[in-house]
């Protein structure tokens, strides 16, 4: 029997409300529920434009359990499929690669453009005979997932029925106007995976607060201590943090990254942290920026796809790479915290916890958005009935 | 097919070499007796050159066209 949990209390006020059930961390009803409610349905990050940064550049990459097609296509646009053949529903790539001409099935050869068209169906009418009357090529494209480009973030809407990208999202992108720059991936040294084991949302909750840095990352406690900090709320869209005292990273010549134009003087010292609801964590400084992925394996297990962005094409290797790893060292030190978070989610007696009125109303407007999308998916679920 | 053409077929698969499954299924197709057994080979040409994105396959894709084998 499907779980149904009760979150009548999640959406009361920060100083009422209780955190989300123990269930939509640990139960696979919930995640399955979620899976549609938060994920598909949604506007959700995939990847980055970068994974694929020249024409013809293809992906495989499984989402949720779903097989999908990465690819730039010839025209250099970024594009989403269902990474299967419409004959046999064989899996078309199963390895990152470059599509010089097209797609071939390796099946039974039938062969798709890099834009999804079905280009040709070999033998499909006997031996030689490459047409059928009954195999109309134009209807047999590859299923294209609904996707969006901003921030270099590859979003899919794969439900298909959500409203425009720049509609659910128009206050963020306004927000962030002046970081509207072009954005330049780091390359190789500018990007590394976390595997952590807990629910995807522990990890969105602990990004999107500030109240933890001290305690969490001291190394930050001499620069940027709790009180420069800012809540950034925007129900049912977005919740994080700013700061007002970011300092760029120097080399031991005091060099710097070059600014995004004209963004350095209007931000000075101050940056943003945001988690995009559902899965998406951007960080806008200055002089980088970058883009965590996160990507939901099980109830229990999040891969972070961690990637930095710079003003310009050509950086300093050394001050990029202690960039990187300087990042790599704050992100880590979260782990220890996500997990232990998932790991009290097996406390049968946990009410989904309190929060401070004052310091977690960021974290409480995820779970405000969690519990009103969920209401509504049970509620068009039960209207289907 | 000659025993040999079928050799280099297996070998240009086993290598996984477009141009020489191109060069060789086309050179099977001319050798062909047969407008079927043409067909069958100019279409493994065909879709090994779309594949690779080889020039090849426009007079290909316009040999099989002509036979009414393609769109």
């Amino acid at each position: 029997m499907t779980t149904v949990t009760d979150l009548s209390n999640v959406r009361a006020s920060v100083d009422k409300a209780n955190g989300l059930p123990n269930a939509h961390y640990i139960d696979k009803d919930v995640f399955e529920e979620e899976k549609h409610a938060l994920l598909f349905s949604q506007w959700a990050g995939l990847a980055v434009a970068a994974d694929v940064p020249e024409p013809g550049d293809a992906k495989p990459i499984e989402f949720l359990g779903m097989p999908l097609l990465l690819l730039r296509d010839k025209d250099g646009d970024v594009r989403v499929f269902q990474n299967i053949c419409r004959h046999r529903g064989m899996i078309l790539v199963d390895a990152p690669r470059k599509i010089e001409g097209a797609i071939r099935c390796p099946y039974h050869s039938w062969c798709y453009s890099t834009k999804g068209k079905l280009v040709s169906t070999p033998h499909v009418g006997g031996p030689g005979h490459n047409t059928h009357v009954s195999i109309v090529r134009s209807e047999l494209g590859l299923n294209e997932i609904r996707s969006h480009i901003w921030r270099d973030v590859v979003w899919i809407n794969v439900s298909g029925d959500a409203p425009a990208f720049e509609e659910v999202h128009g206050e963020l992108i306004t927000r962030w106007a002046d970081f509207d720059k072009p954005l330049y991936h780091g390359g190789g040294d500018s990007k590394f995976t976390l595997e952590v084991d807990t629910n995807w949302k522990l990890a969105v909750e602990n990004y999107c607060e500030s109240y933890h840095l001290p305690w969490v990352h001291p190394g930050l406690n001499s620069y940027s201590r709790l009180e420069d900090h800012y809540h950034i709320e925007r129900p049912q869209q977005y919740s994080g943090q700013g700061t007002m005292v970011y300092r760029q990273l120097q080399d031991e010549a005091g060099n710097t990254f070059p600014d995004f134009q004209d963004v350095g003087e209007k931000w000075g010292e101050q940056a943003e942290y945001i988690a995009v609801y559902p899965n998406v964590l951007l960080g806008a400084q200055r002089d980088h920026a970058f883009a965590i992925v996160l990507e939901p394996k099980n109830t229990e297990k999040t891969t972070e796809h961690v990637h930095l962005y710079y003003a310009s094409p050509e950086t300093d290797d050394r001050l990029r790479t202690k960039n990187s790893a300087m990042w790599k060292e704050v992100f880590e030190e979260d782990i220890f915290v996500v997990e232990g978070m998932q790991k009290g989610r097996h406390a049968v007696h946990f009410d989904g916890g309190r929060f401070s009125p004052v310091m977690d109303s960021p974290t409480h407007c995820f779970h405000d958005w969690v519990a009103g999308k969920v209401d509504t998916h049970r509620g068009q679920a039960k209207a289907a009935e | 097919m000659s025993s040999d053409l079928d050799a280099r077929m297996i070998a240009a698969h086993e290598a996984g070499d477009p141009q020489a499954l191109i060069r060789l299924y086309t050179q099977a197709a001319d050798e062909a007796n047969a407008l079927d057994a043409a067909c069958f080979y100019l279409t493994h040409a065909y879709i090994f050159a779309l594949e690779a994105g080889a020039p090849e396959a426009a007079a290909l894709h316009a040999r099989l066209k002509a036979h009414g084998r393609e769109a």
